[in-house]
């Protein structure tokens, strides 16, 4: 619906009888409404959650853009060594104009052409291109300085604080129905019988239960909402009775193999995404900072005691000779549904803040990845020639090292420097990094051929010599039908980069303590795997293998749903995740 | 364009592609975030240390005379010394020593999946949708996904476990075949390679083995890691060659042949055997890059003191000129596998060429 609308407003004719989205809403507002107020009622039952995830995403924003920011500057600053500080003053103003420009080629054909026109100038359609592109440059880099050398960027960033505060305080006082605080598992035994703190005085486990429960209905119901609006659309907004990919959700929803896949990977990125909730501590208490957050238990003498989570944890390891198994307590009153883990914290919340650094890393690498891969496959297939084969050299050079290794190596220089970008997530996200940059010529090989033969199509002959710019030509002629090749690849690589993780911090070179990281659970439980700790290893190995298997089922449906005669090499992309 | 001029162009193609895989390594090196003097020496260095080392390296020297010494040293195999692993012996010698062992695992890593991968592969894709072909299948699924360290892990717990007939299998590793426990040696550890010797044999000299205990307590040392480092080519093979036997059985030529009355045996070896073989080429040849990345996690796992442990152990301890040239050893060692590939697709496949 949205590629309709920007057609629109890009100067095609509609033909009458092809009203707009908006349009056709207006006139049977009903099923939209009453899915909206359905999706509005869902959200409200989580909004204090719905605030954290805002929240963190400004802080993902705010670090990209400090990062970005911070580029021209260390530029300049390198200049600065070598040929003296005029030279590294030009070279950050290069660098930022550079930036600047590279960011308006795509947002400059939706800013009024009327902005050009202040200039007065008589231009030709490619001349009026480069002066729109200009003018945006120049404003960005106009603000850009502004934020950088004047007062002015002081109250620019105190803006910033006050509204990233504002969002932080809602997410802490606004209610949600998964919260901890509505649904308390943490208590103790009291000397009578029975728990105190708990939800409703059940013991803890119920109270997990329940929790963890009402977490996983809620992803169900807010998924069925998703696929009821899916149908509602299909069903009273879409023009076409039918469109190819009906038959893509067709196919997919006919292959028990694919739904298999979809339900594993649904449920990783659940326990990913509400892992404070399904966790049954809090793991800023038991794994973070376990010195300074003390809690309440019955000791054996019968009296209400209170204790550290540190030194609870040095009691309840789960070392060979001392087992806090799967579903039990240990002995200060704690449910570990997945038992501990070898230094006593607990299993659960390891496993569901593991699955959470697990994803972020697989998105941001496949997601990075996969965008260079395009971009450069794009870029390639169109103006052939000397680009094509300076990507092909490039992906050659990265691709003739071995993967597991490269990544290695680049880990460990950064971290050794103790790089900036080595500090969120504890070396995760420069994982992320080395991730796209050794995986992007997989991808980009995989859909090169796919993009040369769009390329070769009459529609984007007829498109160039309608007078249609690069950028809009690759943009709507070419990517829509890459696209689906980049998402089979995607899904069979993120398994790749998901036991890569896993392995690389079992050997010590990936996520450093104390950010939880399935691998580093197997390298702590490896020792006791014949003995009763078994479970330290086995149970994050085993839902590696599960979460493997399920992507890996997920991109093989994908593929079949997308285009069923698809010639798609899955040798390359499906092995790289072997290595380790 | 034919196809050895296709292959022509690949080999030149190499050159550039070496070349900016050392200036890369350079740049990570040398010029990236980290400071080798620091790296060297540690922070508590005095100035007089570091100056020392500084000049000694070269570093005062200007950024492309570093950059050509760098480049012209590594084409000529002329690494230096190791900082630390073992320090002050020559990279290439450790790197020489270390080879062979990493060689046996990799040759029984290849070795094993092409015997079981293939075979099951093709029986699968011979009786497709059968109950047997559905459990290859499923088992080369899983087999694929799971990650090497986590086997090995738990290889090795089974394998300690079935000491002393304690095991769940009913067999004893320690035993079994040659008798580790009486030798008191470990599962785990470096095969010592120590059965092979020449003997000349009209002025040339030929190897043959003298101590076949050896040769078996070798292999019974390398079997367990080979089988796992193997184990996603195993399944990939086993993937790979089930479609190309399905396309095989099911392509023209084979009905030809079944209506000029061929028996299934003829058809089966001659006509599809061979031809279901093509695709798996690439699939055995890209092995390389499997064995070379996961030798690290195998060896390091099982004790093996291979290339890629040392490897982990320059890492590891900070010696990173030895990790940057054993890294440029092991893209040499692609390179050449790379144009072995195509050399031999080339030569077998006709078909091949270069068209977009």
């Amino acid at each position: 619906m949205s590629t309709r609308q920007s057609d629109s407003t890009d100067g095609f004719e509609e033909p009458d009888d092809d009203k707009l989205f908006r349009d056709r809403v207006r006139e049977n507002p009903r099923p939209a409404m009453v899915w909206t107020a359905g999706i509005a009622l869902l959200l409200l039952l989580e909004i204090g959650r719905v605030f954290a995830a805002v929240g963190q995403l400004f802080g993902i924003v705010g670090f990209t853009v400090d990062l970005l920011a911070s580029v021209p500057a260390s530029v300049g600053g390198n200049v600065v060594g070598t040929l003296g500080s005029a030279a590294g003053f030009v070279a950050t103003a290069i660098t930022a104009t550079l930036m600047a420009f590279a960011v308006t080629i795509p947002v400059s054909p939706s800013v009024p052409d009327a902005a050009v026109d202040v200039l007065g100038l008589d231009l030709s359609r490619r001349g009026h291109r480069w002066a729109k592109r200009a003018e945006l440059t120049f404003v960005l880099v106009a603000v850009a300085g502004l934020i950088a050398y004047t007062p002015f960027g002081g109250a620019f960033s105190a803006l910033i604080g006050a509204i990233t505060g504002g969002v932080d305080a809602l997410a802490s006082s606004l209610p949600a129905i998964t919260s901890r605080d509505l649904i308390p598992n943490a208590g103790h035994r009291l000397p009578e019988g029975g728990w105190e703190g708990t939800f409703l005085g059940l013991s803890p486990a119920v109270a997990w239960t329940i929790r963890t429960g009402l977490v996983f209905a809620y992803a169900v119901a807010f998924l069925v909402w998703l696929w009821r609006g899916f149908n509602v659309y299909r069903t009273h907004y879409r023009l076409a009775d039918w469109t190819p990919r009906d038959d893509t959700v067709r196919r997919f929803r006919n292959n028990y193999w694919g739904l298999f896949g979809f339900a594993i990977v649904f449920l990783f990125v659940v326990l990913a995404l509400w892992a404070p909730a399904v966790s049954p501590v809090e793991a800023q208490h038991n794994i973070y900072e376990p010195n300074a957050h003390e809690f309440e238990y019955l000791s054996e003498d019968g009296e209400v005691t209170s204790t550290t989570h540190v030194f609870a944890n040095l009691q309840s390891r789960s070392d060979g000779q001392n087992t806090i198994g799967p579903m039990s307590y240990d002995d200060y009153g704690r449910w570990a549904p997945l038992g501990t883990t070898n230094r006593g914290q607990d299993m659960m919340t390891h496993l569901s803040y593991g699955a959470r650094t697990s994803l972020v890393i697989g998105v941001t690498a496949i997601g990075l990845g996969g965008l260079i891969a395009v971009v450069l496959s794009l870029l390639s297939s169109y103006y052939k020639g000397i680009t094509d084969i300076v990507t092909v050299m490039a992906s050659d050079t990265v691709q003739a090292v071995p993967a597991l290794l490269l990544i290695m190596l680049v880990s460990v220089v950064f971290q050794e420097a103790d790089h900036p970008i080595a500090q969120p997530l504890d070396g995760g996200l420069l994982l992320a990094l080395i991730f796209a940059f050794a995986y992007w010529p997989g991808m980009w090989r995989a859909i090169r051929g796919p993009s040369l033969q769009v390329s070769e199509q009459e529609w984007v002959d007829a498109a160039k010599s309608y007078g249609q710019t690069p950028f809009q030509t690759m943009r709507k002629h070419m990517a829509p039908y890459i696209a689906g090749y980049i998402l089979i690849y995607g899904s069979l690589l993120i398994g790749g980069v998901i036991i890569s993780t896993a392995a690389l911090t079992f050997l010590g070179l990936g996520i450093n303590p104390p950010t939880p990281e399935w691998g580093r659970l197997i390298d702590g439980g490896q020792s006791y795997v014949s003995t009763d700790s078994w479970h330290v290893a086995t149970i994050p190995g085993i839902a590696i293998v599960l979460v493997v298997i399920a992507f890996n089922a997920l991109g093989d449906a994908i593929r079949d749903a997308i285009d069923p005669e698809a010639d798609v090499d899955e040798s390359e992309a499906a092995a790289t995740g072997g290595g380790a | 364009m034919s196809r050895w001029e296709y292959f022509v162009k690949r080999l030149l193609l190499t050159v550039p592609v070496l070349f900016s895989v050392l200036t890369f390594l350079f740049i990570m090196l040398r010029a990236g975030p980290i400071d080798p003097v620091a790296a060297r020496l540690g922070p508590q260095a005095g100035a007089a240390d570091r100056a020392q080392l500084r000049e000694r390296l070269g570093l005062n020297d200007p950024l492309w005379e570093q950059y050509v010494d760098f480049i012209t040293d590594f084409l000529t195999f002329n690494f230096g010394q190791s900082w630390v692993v073992q320090a002050e012996r020559d990279i290439l010698d450790i790197a020489v020593g270390a080879a062979p062992a990493t060689l046996w695992l990799g040759f029984w890593a290849i070795l094993l999946p092409l015997f079981i991968g293939i075979p099951l592969g093709f029986y699968a894709g011979l009786n497709p949708n059968t109950l047997g072909d559905y459990t290859a299948s499923l088992g080369g699924i899983i087999w694929q996904a799971l990650p090497n360290f986590w086997l090995c892990v738990i290889a090795l717990a089974v394998l300690r476990r079935t000491r002393n007939d304690g095991g769940l299998f009913g067999f004893d590793w320690y035993t079994l075949g040659p008798d580790f426990a009486a030798r008191d040696i470990s599962i785990t550890g470096t095969p010592r390679l120590e059965w092979i010797s020449t003997t000349d044999v009209l002025m040339l000299p030929v190897p043959y083995i003298n101590d076949w205990t050896a040769l078996a307590i070798d292999i019974k040392l390398i079997l367990p890691p080979a089988i796992i480092l193997g184990s996603a080519s195993m399944a990939a093979e086993l993937r790979i060659g089930r479609t190309a036997m399905l396309e095989t059985v099911n392509s023209k030529f084979v009905e030809t042949a079944k209506a000029k009355g061929l028996s299934s045996r003829v058809i089966v070896w001659k006509h599809i055997f061979r031809n279901a073989l093509i695709p798996l080429l690439p699939v055995i040849t890209s092995e390389a890059f499997l064995l070379i990345g996961g030798s690290v996690i195998v060896e390091q796992i099982f004790n093996i003191n291979g290339l890629g442990r040392i490897f982990f152990q320059a890492l590891t301890q900070g010696d990173l000129p030895m990790a940057g040239a054993l890294l440029f050893l092991f893209t040499v060692i692609i390179l050449g596998l790379n144009i072995l590939q195509d050399f031999l697709y080339t030569v077998i496949d006709p078909r091949v060429g270069y068209d977009q």
